[in-house]
């Protein structure tokens, strides 16, 4: 359904008072999101994700069972939002656990056969996203902790397409990793939009957005200051509307 | 499971280095003290480290979601006492153990709900609870509970009691196969692998997709059930009802999971380790007992030991390692 | 000082009010002004034991010493057994410092097993807790009397007098950068790490401290019984700890104090009697007495939520 808009935010305030922001993403598109720190960009991607409550406004979503509004976070899972959050160890790692368990944990109930996992079928759901995002692990059974932070990294993503989202809700994916794997990343991301599937990613260097967005919201005090495609996206550009500058 | 072997190793090593410490303690014991691996007294062992490996199964539960069990003393004597009370009113048993078994998954359900729902620790949730639990099982009973055990009961867990030509009662088979049904659940059960991922990270645990609340309430209701559990077993062993038969559990069931190489910050444990502890324990018991140890002085060794042991193998990183 | 505990313990001290209001409306004969130097003697261990648990509760990370009650009944009984019966020595000028001495010597086993050796506090301290019931049931197999003189002359009114004492310290305490250093770590190790404050000594001291409160709340338990005992002291363990929850000093660290926790105590004090004035059976007692701990910590989460919404 390459046609259909999959992604409407409907005239969401990310605090009382402020604009409201009306956007539609649509499939096989990524999305920029810049902004100087706690302009509102981490609230705005935390409420696409169901984990925020807008002063304002919806979300909602397109499924095969119709337009659904995104009310919860688990909701939005269930309706094919996938989040990878931006602080690998408070919110994204298990420590104690193996890779394995930490690609496996939020699809845990799929690889059970009458109750008990099959250990076979998690390993065959794993071996596809190692190949595919090219995760360099000891073996899946090493603890996530001995990985690098760019493969940690890999491995929540995995964790999040696991899910088979519509829509990748990315927060500063490739803060503390690597150039190397931030390339296979990028190289990811398009192939998924490629596919598809729609890519929200919140980004604290413009170089990225630049290289990897079609679009690029730009936020200021709560607000969306700026949005700008094509040959208008430029570094200057960006910056200029996140100082509250015209260009 | 072998692609977990590399994984574990430092856990295994832990559970190995306990069964190593039991199995040397067996050893100095027989060779101090005359009759220490005659049949009876290995038997007398094996009977008590499975009631205890009983009582320790919530314990390790808890503690593997980074939590504590404070109630499980007070809910091993309620239901040692209302267990022996209603049978002797001559309720048919497996309605009496219904119903305390349905009494302490609320209980325990109350625990779990209280300290995740509002987030108060744990420790001052259960250990209020159980006061509450072990008052109203008092005001009940007006101090004197009475009744006894089923000859059943008493004959699954007697010291001299057999399973065929096994020279043990149909509790340590039992506890046996028990052991290898919560090994399997914890490892292999989309249960047990949320329970490890919320004890290790509870705030990465929302988002994927684990309801801490739900795990807690579940997982403490399973503590209380266990506990329960043991409390009924207790009555059969001793015969009559006493509602502090569980006062001792409230350290061994802590110290057996330690000795068994969990930390109490959640996210690491595992069951085996806690019955290898439980078997430390035992064999220290015994041994100083043995000796002629008074019960005093059986506590201080028991204290040290638990020091010592955890000094070797459970020991937290430093903060500059976390940073 | 008296903002933050107000902030931290606002609960508590309503609860105080309340329950004081309760003990002298129901109860006027116990709680008549001039019976309140019996009561704070009555109080005082329970008092000390709730003071001395706070230091390493403060100081974070699962810091916890479930081994002040039985330390509380060492003291206990190496003064009485030990020093007064067998060695015949009663001076104060001996026995305060020994006694001391002991709670500093158990608090560094503590603290050097808990922040040295990083075994989980409530792992170290319950092994000491097992050790120091051992002992003290070896060294005093029963209860055993008297006390000296001048301590039984401590019980009662003049208990106020080892109380202001833990007070002044704490407030000495107050002063020093020590105690920025102790509530930094305990509200976040690793940036207190980082900003370079010595982590293991800072919560080293507070066992250390612990242990030496706990053994001025031991010598108060002996004035108040004016014998030793070997099965009293480790009872005030957990209660000790639900004072210092009711007082709004966090366990998980960082947040709170010994005024916190002294006010916890006397609440919990209050409570209990009060339901004896009820002249209702122990049993119930301790389900009322239960139920309104647990009520009492829900209360002070939910407070703290609503009041963190407001902040937001």
């Amino acid at each position: 359904m390459p046609d259909r808009s999959a992604f409407h935010i409907r005239n969401l305030a990310l605090a009382a008072g402020k604009a409201a922001i009306d956007h539609t993403i649509s499939p096989g598109e990524i999305v920029g999101l810049a902004g100087l720190d706690g302009h509102g960009q981490e609230t705005f991607l935390k409420t696409l994700a169901g984990l925020e409550k807008p002063a304002a406004g919806q979300v909602s979503i397109d499924t095969a069972a119709g337009r659904l509004a995104v009310a919860g976070f688990r909701k939005a899972v269930a309706s094919g939002i996938a989040y990878l959050p931006r602080d690998r160890r408070a919110t994204g790692i298990f420590p104690t656990q193996s890779v394995l368990d930490n690609f496996a944990i939020s699809t845990v109930g799929r690889d059970a056969r009458m109750g008990f996992i099959s250990t076979a079928e998690r390993r065959r759901r794993y071996e596809v996203f190692r190949e595919r995002l090219s995760i360099a692990a000891p073996s899946p059974a090493a603890a996530i902790t001995t990985l690098s932070g760019g493969n940690q990294q890999k491995v929540l993503l995995a964790r999040a397409l696991a899910l088979e989202p519509k829509v990748l809700l990315l927060n500063d994916p490739t803060r503390g990793v690597d150039v190397a794997t931030r390339h296979v990343l990028y190289e990811v991301f398009r192939g998924l939009a490629a596919e598809g599937m729609a890519l929200v990613i919140l980004s604290s260097e413009i170089e990225e957005i630049l290289v990897l967005c079609h679009r690029v919201l730009v936020f200021r005090e709560h607000e969306v200051a700026a949005e700008m495609s094509g040959a208008a996206m430029t570094t200057d550009a960006v910056i200029a509307a996140m100082f509250g500058r015209a260009a | 499971m072998k692609f977990d072997r590399s994984f574990f190793a430092s856990t295994n090593g832990r559970i190995a280095g306990a069964f190593a410490v039991a199995i040397l303690l067996h050893v100095v014991g027989t060779l101090l003290i005359p009759g220490y691996s005659a049949p009876f007294a290995i038997r007398a062992i094996l009977v008590l480290a499975a009631l205890l490996a009983v009582a320790s199964i919530g314990q390790t539960l808890v503690v593997i979601l980074g939590g504590i069990d404070l109630s499980i003393p007070f809910v091993i004597g309620f239901a040692n006492v209302v267990a022996a009370q209603l049978y002797g009113q001559g309720w048919n048993f497996v309605l009496v153990c219904a119903v305390v078994g349905v009494l302490a998954v609320l209980i325990g359900g109350l625990n779990g709900l209280i300290s995740r729902g509002l987030n108060i620790h744990p420790l001052i949730v259960t250990l209020g609870i159980g006061m509450i639990v072990q008052g109203l099982v008092l005001l009940w009973t007006k101090g004197f509970p009475s009744g006894s055990a089923p000859p059943a009961v008493s004959a699954f867990v007697s010291i001299g009691g057999s399973v065929g030509p096994l020279p043990v009662p149909w509790l340590v088979p039992c506890v046996a196969v028990l052991t290898a049904l919560i090994v399997l659940v914890l490892a292999r059960t989309p249960y047990g692998r949320r329970l490890y991922a919320l004890g290790s990270n509870p705030g990465a645990a929302p988002l994927a997709l684990i309801d801490p609340v739900k795990m807690w309430v579940v997982t403490y209701a399973a503590s209380a059930f266990f506990a329960a559990t043991a409390g009924v077993l207790l009555l059969g062993f001793t015969g009559s009802a006493y509602g502090d038969v569980g006062q001792p559990y409230l350290f061994q069931t802590i110290a057996a999971v330690v000795v068994g190489g969990a930390a109490l910050v959640g996210g690491r444990g595992s069951y085996l380790g806690t019955i290898a502890g439980v078997l430390v324990l035992t064999e220290i018991n015994t041994l100083l007992i043995g000796l002629g140890f008074q019960p005093a002085a059986v506590q201080a060794a028991l204290g040290l030991i638990i020091v010592l042991l955890v000094s070797l193998y459970g020991r937290e990183r430093h903060v500059s390692t976390t940073i | 000082m008296i903002g933050s505990l107000i902030r931290n313990a606002g609960f508590a001290l309503i609860l105080l009010v309340v329950l004081l209001a309760g003990n002298l409306l129901l109860n006027p004969a116990r709680f008549h002004p001039a019976a309140w130097g019996t009561l704070i003697g009555l109080a005082a261990p329970l008092i000390g034991a709730a003071a001395a648990s706070a230091p390493v509760i403060l100081a974070g990370r699962g810091g916890i010493d479930i081994s002040v009650g039985p330390l509380m009944g060492f003291v206990n009984a190496i003064v009485i057994q030990a020093l007064f019966l067998k060695a015949g020595i009663s001076s104060p000028w001996i026995i305060l410092p020994a006694a001391l001495l002991v709670g500093a010597a158990v608090g560094a086993a503590n603290g050097f097993m808990a922040t040295v050796l990083r075994i989980q506090p409530i792992v170290a301290t319950l092994g000491t807790y097992l050790i120091l019931v051992g002992v003290t049931l070896t060294i005093l197999p029963a209860p055993i009397g008297p006390a000296p003189v001048w301590l039984k002359a401590m019980a009662g009114p003049i208990s106020i007098l080892p109380l202001a004492a833990i007070f002044v310290f704490w407030w000495l305490v107050h002063q020093t950068p020590y105690y920025d250093q102790l509530m930094a770590v305990g509200s976040d190790d690793r940036a207190a790490y980082t900003a370079g404050v010595p982590v293991t000594k800072v919560r080293f001291i507070a066992y250390v401290m612990t242990g030496m409160l706990a053994a001025v709340a031991g010598l108060m338990l002996t004035a108040l019984i004016g014998s030793a005992d070997p099965n009293v002291g480790p009872t005030y363990t957990l209660i000790a700890i639900a004072a210092v929850a009711l007082g709004g000093v966090s366990l998980a660290g960082g947040k709170g104090g010994l005024a916190g926790a002294a006010i916890g105590a006397i609440d919990i004090f209050l409570l209990q009697s009060l339901l004896t004035a009820f002249n209702v059976s122990t049993y119930v007692l301790q389900v009322a007495y239960g139920t309104i701990l647990v009520a009492a910590v829900m209360l002070t989460a939910v407070q703290e939520r609503l009041s963190a919404r407001r902040a937001a």
